[in-house]
This record gives C-alpha cells, structure tokens and sequence, in this order.
C-alpha cells in the first residue's frame, strides 16, 4: 500500500498502528506511542492524550465521512505536532483538502496513482481559510 | 457589488480545471461511479430524469448585467436557451452534457462566477434579503457579511464532507425577507441596547421532511467573530451531527436531539477555544468589503422624482403594475422593482436567453448595470429612478415581463416537479398552468391581496410548501399523484409551519380546492386582514368543512 508522506512518496516509514485509541487507553504503557482512531472516538479524550502519541492514524470508514477532518484540524490546533496519517478510504481528491486541515501522511486506497494524488496537493493554490499550511488569505495570516 | 481581484479569480480558474479532471477521469473508468456522483454534486450537478441539471452559483443573489448575459449565452450555448431560478436565488439548467459541463465552468468564470458547493453535504450559496443596501426598512446592509461568509465558506477543507447539506441565511431588515428562520444558520443584524450592531444567531431551522423553525444560539455576536462563531457551529455540527440515516442528518436533528441549550453549550465551548483568534475578522477587512457595496452614483431627489399621474392617467396598468411589483426605496426619488418571472407561458422561475439578455439590458440602461435574484424565484432592478419607470415598464411590457402579480396568488413559488426533477413524486408544472388559467382575473387576485402559494413535489420540499400561506406538496399514493394541502405557513418574522389541511387531492381537483380555500376567506375575513391572519384567526374548521364536506371533518 503506497504511502505519502510530507508531499512525497515515502518508502521507509512506520507501519499504521493497529491498535485503537479506546483499546489503549486501557493498556497504559505497554500500548505504544501510535494509535488508529476514528470518528467514533471521543475527541477530547484524544486531544488530552495527544502529547504521548507520536503518530494519531485517522480511519476513514467510507469518503464521505468528514468527522476526520475536524478531528485533524483540532488536533493541529491544539499544538500537535506529530504525524497525522490518514486511513481507510482515502483518494486524490480529498488528500488537498486533509493536507489543508493538517494531516501529513496518507495511506492511499489501493487503485490510487501515487504521482497523480501528489500532483492533486495544491491543485488550488489559494484559499479563503486559514490552513494547517498557512497559506490563508493575507489579513488572516 | 463584489468584484474578483487575481486571488479569487485563480481560485475560480483552478477550480474549473480540477474538476475537468476529475470528469476525464470519471469518463475513463478511474473514479467509481458513487465517489464522482459526491464530487459532481459539490460541482452543481446533478444527474436528472431526462439530463443533467447544472446549478450555478449567484451569490446572494446578485449579478452584474455581464453575468446575465453569460448566463443567456450559457443557455443557447449548453442548453435549450433558457435557464431558472431557484429558491437558493441560484441558476439551473437542465439539459447540459455531462461532458460539456467543464467548459461551461470555465464559460462562467470569465465572468466571475462558479458552480461552486451549489449542491452536496457542504456549505450552500448563502441568501439573503434581495432588498439588501436598497430597502427603507433597513436596518444594516446584508451584503459585505454574506461576501465574507462566502469567501470563508468556498472551498472550506474541514467542511466539505458534512452530514449533509448546509444552508445560511442573513437578514437585516425590520422585514424578514430571506427566511432566515428556516434556514440551517438564520443571521439577523440588528443594534442593541448600547447601539453596537451584532448578529442574532439562530441554528435548526430548515423544511425538508421535518419542518422546524431555527432556535436562538446566541442573542448577540459581535461581527468581528462571526466567523469564528460559524466555524464552531459548523465544527460541533460535522462532528456530531447523524450520518447514519440521510433524513436525520440535518443539524436541526442534533439541535433537538440534544436540546438548545446542550447544544449552545458545545457551540460555546468549541467557540471560547477559537474567538479572538485567526478568524477574527480585522476593521480594516469589513471596511474593504463594505467598499465593494456603496451606493451608486444616484441622482439628486430633485433630478429622480416625477410625478406620475400623468404616466397612471395614460397607462392605467401602468399605476396597477407600479402599486403591484414596485417598493419603497431608502434613496428618495427611487423604487425598487420587482421583475416578475411568473406569467402565464413559462414555468414560475423560468427565462428564456431573450428575456436573460433583455433584463440585462434594462439593468445596464436603468438599474446601474446591477440586479438580484429572489428566493420567490423573481428578479429585481434595484435602483430606478422614478422618472425612468414608465420607459422600464413600456420595455419590460415587450419582454412579456410585466405581468402586475408581485404578491399575488399567481406568483407563486413551484420546484420543477416530476417533469425535470428524479427525487420528485408528483408534477408541480401542471398545477402551476392551471392555477393560471382558473385565476386568471387579475383584480379578483388584486381582491384577495397577499397570498403566498408555495409547491414542492416532494417532501423535501424546494418549493417550501411548509411556509407556503396556502402549501401544496405533491406525493405518490397507489401508483397516482395525489396533493396534500397546508395552510397557514410563513417565513415572515413570526415564522409558522403549515398544517396539513386534511386527505389528499386529485390533481384535476387542486384548482377547485383551491378556489374553495379562498372563497371561505373572502366570507369570512375582517376589514383589511389578510388571508393570512384569517386563517391564524378562524383556524381550519370552516375550510375544512368547505373543501371536504361537514360529514367528513372528523375523516380528515
């Protein structure tokens, strides 16, 4: 499975977590410092944990389930600064849009073309919002 | 109004050739049939019964008289030259190609205009008041703060996959003239006590299969952080809002779910943690908003006015037309007209490529090159002289556009119905050419003054039925097309829901009852009260009697 990290096709990196964020938070120590959630977890239960986890995969269940966007654009605002990966049912046309809301790596569905979901980061290069990339409109800055 | 600079006319332009991608792509067997149906929706368009409807974006409501013309060129161009208006105060065609649908994107925006999130689970053209920056009743001007929320709204990457579709609606009038209270966010600008103008913030309203009006979240938000407060309540919304089941996934479902006050409590939450923030919007941004809607160079009182007794006593339609679809405007010697796109021929919101390039014209010659969009499906010129309304109204006659029924009975709003529309239960069109040809006494509408019709020929109810004065909403029972009627319903300021009348009509029934329904008001209504009021006032016991027999009452 081809895996996009930092703008870039990434050939060694960290396995997606398997275990789940309400499963580790049960486990303590021994549950490691990634975990796999989605929307279904509690997220200020997430956000008060982020400062133990280097890496928080985010599962989309299908594409047009967006609680995975505000769940990174949270994260992000919060001061998180690990990786963001996101999971499931990710494709080209929603990898601008989790770049924008702060996620940095992707584990791209299996008929995705990889130099075709890079060409799609910053397919629109402006916007009206401020992002995770700070490229927001001048008086937001 | 608003016009592009480079940044928004790059977003526009990248916009178009991403989603020419995307249809290549599409065409090519590269993205499930079920992914592109999501990202042509965010585009507009919609695959229908007959064809592909493509709905454009008019941002509340208002065009440059170019843009019209574009839209007449779109229309020989794309389509079947002519194109309608919906109650989103947006543009419809309906019979694009799917594969031509790019090229007519990048067509519009040459012209400053999109397709942009005029559909799907996303944040819709926001609407407002077609009176805005002209009405005497005015309290502050709507526009700059429907510019901002589109600005923040277009594109927005943390709200593009919502449970469902979102809808927001500002008002800044005395008169509550955008339905704002059934709209997914209502706004309302007002001042307060100490004399600093803020919005009240309503949230759950909406039509649809569960009719609710819209429930104060918060009294008073100062502009600055509206964006900020949008961002929170769209935030818990996409969040927690029901994706589960596609009819409880509006955010009035949350909203009663939860109960208001749970629900400002998360709002509030979400929102101390963003306000004062990167949202927050600088003075010295609403002043350069505010600069793109200053009124036009009018001309003085003296220069405007004239005195039209002269004009009424040669053309007495004339004076009926000018009572009928002309209002009070704030800059003396002007008036408002209201362009009427509800005559006998065309279906309530349509207008052919002649008529498109017709009003444009008009605008140009009268109206400061400028006019609106209504969410009653009729256009508005909204700047003209006193001393020019005969020649409007003279040119306006040649375009078949002066029909005096503003108001009326017959300016009624109708979603396309079965005839174009694949959600729809029951044809609408039909009902809306036999209303006209049974009421087609104009003074017995004049008669009957005030009467707002309203026809959906579904329960997801584009016509808006439930605040319909008289609401007709189309259903399918045993293989035949049946109409169920509401009375009592209004968007106004004090917002109601219609009450289902009783058992389903026939459809050759829908003008007799009809006729029923407003001959009992006429026997029944005070001095100067309107249908409205009398039915508030008599309740549904004399109608119902009248309509389904004193034996059946109890039946219905």
């Amino acid at each position: 499975m081809a895996l996009i990290k930092d703008q870039q096709l990434s050939l060694s990196h960290t396995t997606t977590p398997e275990i789940r964020f309400s499963d580790w938070l049960t486990e303590g120590e021994t549950g490691g410092d990634s975990v796999l959630t989605n929307g279904e977890d509690d997220l200020s239960s997430l956000l008060a944990n982020a400062h133990k986890l280097a890496m928080i995969a985010i599962e989309f269940q299908t594409f047009a389930d967006g609680r995975g966007f505000s769940m990174a654009r949270r994260l992000r605002a919060d001061g998180y600064r690990g990786e963001i990966r996101a999971v499931g049912d990710v494709a080209m046309d929603r990898i601008d849009f989790m770049c924008r809301v702060g996620f940095n790596s992707f584990e791209l569905r299996d008929d995705q073309d990889v130099d075709q979901a890079l060409s799609k980061i910053g397919e629109v290069s402006v916007h009206f919002q401020p992002s995770a990339d700070g490229k927001g409109p001048a008086y937001m800055v | 109004m608003y016009a592009y600079n480079q940044f928004d006319q790059t977003l526009v332009d990248q916009r178009v050739e991403q989603y020419r991608d995307q249809t290549r792509r599409y065409l090519a067997g590269e993205i499930p049939e079920d992914e592109f149906r999501v990202l042509r929706l965010m585009n507009g368009l919609y695959i229908q019964r007959l064809a592909p409807m493509l709905r454009v974006a008019i941002p509340y409501g208002l065009m440059k008289s170019q843009q019209l013309r574009a839209l007449a060129q779109i229309s020989r161009t794309y389509d079947k030259g002519y194109g309608h208006f919906t109650t989103r105060q947006n543009m419809q065609f309906n019979w694009p190609t799917l594969e031509s649908v790019p090229d007519i994107l990048a067509d519009l925006a040459k012209v400053q205009m999109h397709a942009i999130q005029t559909s799907g689970a996303c944040i819709r053209n926001t609407t407002t008041d077609p009176f805005a920056g002209v009405s005497a009743d005015e309290i502050e001007d709507t526009r700059p703060w429907c510019e901002l929320i589109r600005q923040w709204s277009t594109l927005h990457p943390e709200f593009a996959y919502l449970p469902r579709k979102f809808k927001i609606a500002v008002s800044g009038s005395s008169s509550d003239r955008a339905a704002s209270q059934v709209h997914d966010i209502g706004l309302h600008l007002y001042h307060n006590d100490l004399g600093e103008m803020g919005f009240e913030v309503l949230v759950g309203g909406g039509l649809g299969r569960t009719p609710v009006i819209g429930k104060t979240v918060r009294q008073f938000l100062e502009p600055q952080e509206l964006l900020s407060y949008l961002d929170a309540i769209l935030r818990v919304y996409n969040l927690n809002g029901r994706r589960d089941n596609k009819y409880k996934a509006r955010i009035k479902i949350l909203v009663n779910a939860l109960g208001i006050e749970a629900f400002t409590e998360m709002v509030e939450t979400e929102w101390q943690r963003s306000k004062g923030k990167e949202l927050r919007l600088p003075q010295t941004e609403i002043e350069r908003i505010k600069g793109f809607f200053k009124a036009p160079p009018y001309l003085s009182a003296a220069h405007a006015s004239l005195d039209l007794k002269a004009g009424f006593a040669e053309y007495p339609q004339f004076e009926t037309w000018y009572r009928q679809n002309t209002r009070d405007h704030k800059q003396p010697g002007y008036r408002i007209v209201v362009v009427g796109l509800k005559n006998q021929l065309q279906a309530p919101g349509d207008v052919s490529h002649q008529q498109m390039d017709g009003i444009a014209a008009l605008a140009d010659e009268f109206s400061f090159g400028e006019l609106r969009s209504t969410h009653d499906q009729n256009l508005v010129l909204a700047d003209i002289a006193q001393r020019d309304l005969l020649a409007l109204w003279l040119k306006l006659q040649n375009l078949g556009m002066a029909r005096a029924n503003v108001g009326t009975l017959t300016d009624m709003i109708n979603c396309p119905g079965l005839d174009f529309c694949s959600l729809a239960n029951a044809e609408t069109l039909i009902l809306s050419r036999q209303i006209n040809e049974t009421f087609d006494d104009m003074d017995y509408q004049y008669e009957l003054g005030e009467i707002q019709l309203k026809i959906s020929g579904c329960i997801n109810a584009c016509g808006h039925h439930h605040v319909g004065h008289i609401g007709i909403l189309g259903v399918e029972k045993g293989g035949k097309q049946v109409y169920q009627f509401t009375l009592g319903g209004s968007a106004a300021n004090h917002a109601s829901l219609g009450k289902t009348l009783g058992r389903s009509i026939e459809q050759d029934q829908v003008v007799v009852v009809i006729g029923q329904i407003l001959d009992v008001y006429v026997q029944l209504r005070n001095i100067d009260e309107t249908f409205l009021q009398t039915v508030h006032r008599v309740g549904f016991a004399p109608f119902k009697e009248r309509v389904y027999g004193p034996h059946q009452r109890s039946a219905a």
